[in-house]
């Protein structure tokens, strides 16, 4: 049997979303491939062009709609870099709690993903069962839930309500001991688990580099690099977590580092929560504003990797140019390279442990 | 990281403010973007600003050791093609691919020029700021039917 050119996608199960890949296989070998996005493209940095500044917001939770808050941060400080503003240190706590839980839900659906492309539909259950308790959490806080618009330039739109450290504290008591001990048990340390993943889909740290590859993909590959710790941003200094490095890059490897980062977002949690200054948490700004000609430059780790954003404005009261760097597009430009030599079966295997989202790739 | 390497080697077609390395002229491009390849690892992002008639090519590039980034700005007419840096930097294969897209630059020796996030038959290239988003435009569909 000679050469097939394989085609999977765009809509499939087991691709995240609309990523087509053709995979050229021989036998179960799979020889090389090509990947085909822009499935997903809705024009945002067009959209960015004719909309005010605020009135983005709402387009960039859609961007990325498994760690909206995240990208929302972004674009805030993007805004008030731009503008020269600065924020209260009660709107920075506010944002490392917020992009902290946004990072532990993310985190979950990668793993209940991960474990549906398995046949492991019991930890996927388990992981969305898990996010609810922090979704609630998020409702609670902005009444959105995929979509908060929570973030305003400045701060944000609300103050956290009453009693929110009874509110989150117990949630990462259970998230803990589920992730340490329940997870555990049917994801990392079970041994039909390990086979599928251990030595799938190695990414070495020339690849990493070859490509721009950032993120927990990145440390999975033993490169020890957080913009939370080297660039620190808000008020990740004061805190202390630490940086999970893994160094076989394989399937395996970046499941455990996304199970250890939970953790240390649990960690920074409890340690925001309690360190939460009191007074005010926004520096009111106009709705409709203009910012003088300038550029800005501002990247943030994201769940997924280092998202970036470069704003070029004219001064006027809509961005001139809105450039947004997806860290997973890096990623799936990659994907050829990773299946190289893999198995048909772990196919899946391999595009889910590099978490691609595919809102985010086609923007 | 010291700029003044770049001084030293480029003299006055490069003018330096502080990250900002703003070339003179397009044609030294490549020979630039080798000299930074000593550095850095690859291109964090490529920002091409409309700027009618002109283009201006914002290249980003940092490396995995530590923060350190560099700007490298070019200018070029709208009309004008510029030389690929891809056979450099592996990762600016797709943004330049994006670029091409988005506003219809043509990039010289790329491996692979084709459109990536618009579909192949889309009429013209929508970030440029003479683009005019039409009726007929927002119905597009890739099907010829009429609304």
């Amino acid at each position: 049997m000679g050469e097939i050119e394989l085609n999977i996608g765009p809509v499939h199960p087991a691709t995240h979303g609309v990523l087509r890949l053709k995979a050229r296989v021989e036998k179960d070998t799979v020889l090389g491939g090509d990947v085909e996005i822009g499935y997903l493209h809705r024009a945002m940095e067009k959209i960015a062009e004719q909309r005010l500044f605020n009135s983005f917001f709402p387009n960039v939770d859609k961007l990325e709609y498994v760690s909206a808050l995240n990208w929302e941060i972004l674009y805030a400080s993007v805004l008030e870099k731009a503008l020269g503003i600065d924020i209260p240190p009660r709107a920075k706590y506010i944002r490392v709690i917020l992009a902290e839980i946004q990072r532990i839900m993310s985190h979950l659906i990668f793993i209940g993903a991960f474990g549906q492309d398995l046949g492991n539909i019991t930890v996927f259950t388990w992981a969305l069962r898990e996010r609810e308790l922090l979704m609630d959490i998020v409702e609670k806080i902005s009444g959105g839930r995929l979509a908060p618009m929570y973030l305003r330039v400045g701060g944000t739109e609300y103050d956290l309500p009453e009693g929110f450290d009874s509110m989150i504290l117990p949630v990462l008591d259970r998230l803990e001991e589920k992730v340490n001990k329940d997870y555990k048990a049917v994801t990392y340390e079970n041994s039909l688990f390990k086979m599928r993943t251990k030595g799938v889909g190695v990414l070495t740290r020339d690849t990493v580099k070859k490509y721009g590859i950032t993120g927990p993909n990145m440390r999975a590959s033993g490169i020890e690099r957080d913009l939370r710790r080297s660039e620190p941003y808000f008020v990740y200094d004061s805190l202390d977590f630490d940086i999970p490095v893994e160094d076989a890059g394989d399937s395996y490897a970046r499941f455990m580092v996304r199970i250890r980062e939970i953790q240390e977002s649990i960690k920074i949690l409890r340690q925001a929560v309690r360190a939460l200054p009191k007074g005010n948490y926004i520096n009111k700004q106009p709705w409709m504003f203009k910012i003088p000609p300038t550029e800005a430059f501002v990247r943030q780790e994201c769940p997924r990797g280092e998202g970036a954003m470069f704003l070029v404005t004219d001064g006027g009261m809509k961005a001139y140019r809105l450039k947004i760097r997806s860290p997973s597009f890096y990623t799936v430009q990659a994907m050829p390279e990773i299946i190289k030599g893999a198995r048909v079966a772990d196919l899946f295997t391999i595009i889910a442990s590099l978490d691609p989202v595919m809102g985010e790739v086609d923007r | 990281m010291d700029l003044e390497r770049f001084r030293e080697r480029f003299g006055d077609k490069v003018k330096i403010d502080k990250n900002i390395l703003t070339l003179a002229d397009k044609k030294d491009l490549i020979r630039v973007v080798k000299f930074v390849s000593k550095y850095f690892d690859v291109l964090y992002m490529l920002i091409v600003v409309h700027r009618p008639p002109k283009f201006e090519l914002n290249y980003i590039f940092s490396r995995y050791q530590d923060q350190e980034i560099i700007q490298i700005k070019v200018e070029i007419s709208d009309k004008e093609n510029i030389a690929s840096i891809s056979n450099v930097f592996k990762s600016a294969e797709w943004e330049e691919r994006e670029a091409y897209d988005m506003f219809g630059i043509v990039f010289r020796d790329h491996p692979d020029l084709r459109r990536i996030l618009l579909p192949e038959d889309w009429p013209g290239h929508p970030m440029r700021k003479d683009f005019v988003v039409t009726e007929e435009i927002k119905h597009w569909t890739g099907l010829d039917l009429k609304f």
